[in-house]
């Protein structure tokens, strides 16, 4: 049996050179696969290389060994396949949020009047209607994370790479983003691979979560997560969620642990 | 009664600012009225208000405010403008080379604390009395401000903005149209402000030192004939183009990054 995989990191390492002090191995011996349209996490302590690794799968960053292919070919530089939703405000404070959704696409030659009609489905999508002509400055932090996901979407990536998108929103709208996300994933069919520190929204929302280890990053664990969908948030109180949530915290305890004391 | 009045001037409306600024005016006014019929009865030190209205008008009448004005505004009007333009052309190269930067930049530095104000009778002996003479002082004092904060402004771009732009595949000239200027371009116009200002000291000591007409010069003319009333009806017109250039500037730069207010 053959499973068509979109994503493909094969014995990716990643070294930092610091000047006047010890190299940086960020990121050992990394194969992840990544089936077409599934919602993958990575979860792991501070300092464990995955952000890096999210870096170098959309070509914003070199691996030092190993290759990233997307859809079969080897990754060396962002391209269309491939959005990323980044964990902080990165929308541009000057543009509305139209603009900002249709951005990417713009940056593409993707004239105005389409580039805005596609923009306006995505803020529909993310449940932004009505927003279009705000700036970022004048939403709420749920609301400008919906923006970046909708930025994200808007260029029609075949894979969306998320980066701890809702770290710095409160536990509440954390919540409902989630739910949000869950929706959008399934209505758009897209491919997700989500950086998240939080074990709970890993479990919930994907299919499989890969679980690193600390400095330097390498896979510790792979751990399909079998729970019934479509899921809601009462799901967070079902045994069999809690029991997976307290599997992974164990596999990563000590190395959270040992990041704290540093 | 008082109160209300006081709550009033507390607003943050256009009507309420506008009454701040009368309401200060109007207690100067006083004020010096006061010091004249009292105090100051030197008039060769100083006059009433109502003497120096009656000068403005007068030199309205006789076409010498005219002819004035258009000696300080053909130069300032084409000096200023200049000196932004190559104080952001300069501020772009620095920022655009740090090796650019490292050389010029104490060059800069250093010429910026020369005070080239007291370069004026040496600019009049190699350019003449008159126009050019005026352009060079006002320029030289004008583009320091625009291009450090030029410089300061593009390299202050969020680099959480500059990596979206790039995760979109972005070229470099994107980033810079779309993120590094849109973001260095309220610093720009700050530069701007604080360049008017100086602008305006640099055309009044150059009029004071090389010419014939203009503002500085007719102050310098009525100060040698202690006509004291048509001195200070120049200062206050030199003050009025100060203050106006101030607000515009302002204004413009609140414009270009409303959400740095909020």
């Amino acid at each position: 049996m053959t499973t068509d995989y979109i994503l493909e990191v094969a014995g990716v390492s990643k070294t930092f050179k610091r000047a006047g002090q010890a190299e940086l191995v960020a990121l050992r011996d990394i194969d992840i696969k990544v089936p077409r349209g599934a919602f993958i996490s990575i979860v792991g302590a501070s300092g464990s290389g995955k952000s890096t690794l999210l870096r170098i799968i959309d070509g914003l960053l070199p691996p030092t060994g190993g290759t990233v292919c997307v859809n079969g070919k080897v990754v060396t530089r962002p391209g269309p396949d491939r959005a990323v939703v980044f964990q902080n405000d990165s929308l541009l404070p000057w543009k509305t949020v139209i603009e900002n959704v249709a951005y990417g696409l713009t940056l593409a030659g993707v004239k105005w009047k389409e580039a805005s009609r596609t923009g306006r489905r995505f803020i529909e999508l993310a449940g932004l209607a009505g927003f279009e002509n705000h700036y970022p400055h004048q939403l709420s932090g749920g609301m400008r994370q919906r923006v970046n996901v909708a930025r994200g979407l808007a260029v029609d990536p075949d894979i969306l790479l998320l980066d701890e998108p809702f770290a710095a929103l409160d536990a509440q709208t954390r919540e409902i983003m989630q739910t949000e996300l869950l929706r959008i994933w399934q209505e758009s069919g897209k491919t997700v691979l989500l950086i998240t520190h939080q074990i709970d929204e890993a479990v919930f929302l994907s299919d499989e979560v890969i679980v690193f280890s600390a400095r330097p990053g390498t896979v510790r664990r792979r751990l399909p997560i079998p729970l019934p969908r479509p899921r809601d948030l009462d799901l967070k109180r079902a045994p069999q969620f809690v029991g997976l949530v307290d599997e992974i915290w164990k596999l990563i305890e000590q190395e959270v642990r040992a990041s704290a004391r540093t | 009664m008082w109160q209300r009045f006081y709550d009033y001037l507390n607003r943050d409306t256009r009507g309420a600012g506008l009454s701040r600024v009368l309401l200060s005016t109007a207690f100067i006014l006083l004020v010096w009225q006061l010091l004249t019929a009292t105090f100051v009865t030197n008039r060769m030190l100083l006059v009433p208000p109502l003497d120096v209205a009656e000068a403005f008008l007068e030199e309205v009448r006789t076409g010498a405010m005219w002819t004035n004005a258009v000696a300080t505004v053909t130069a300032v009007g084409t000096s200023f403008p200049a000196a932004v333009a190559i104080g952001v052309a300069i501020g772009l190269a620095l920022a655009s080379s740090r090796v650019l930067s490292l050389m010029g930049g104490p060059l800069l530095s250093a010429l910026n604390s020369v005070p080239i104000i007291a370069l004026a009778p040496l600019f009049v002996a190699w350019l003449g009395l008159g126009f050019s003479s005026k352009f060079v002082l006002v320029l030289l004092v004008a583009v320091f401000p625009v291009v450090v904060t030029t410089e300061a402004g593009l390299r202050a771009a969020d680099k959480n903005l500059i990596e979206a732009a790039r995760s979109f595949n972005a070229t470099s000239w994107q980033i810079f149209t779309t993120v590094t200027f849109p973001y260095a371009l309220p610093f720009i116009v700050s530069g701007v402000r604080v360049a008017w200002a100086r602008a305006l000291v640099g055309i009044v000591v150059a009029e004071f030192f090389g010419s014939f007409a203009g503002f500085g010069f007719a102050v310098m003319a009525a100060g040698q004939t202690f006509d004291t009333a048509t001195l200070l009806a120049y200062v206050i017109v030199l003050g009025a183009m100060g203050l106006f250039g101030s607000m515009v500037f302002q204004s413009v730069e609140e414009r270009l990054a409303p959400w740095r207010k909020e």
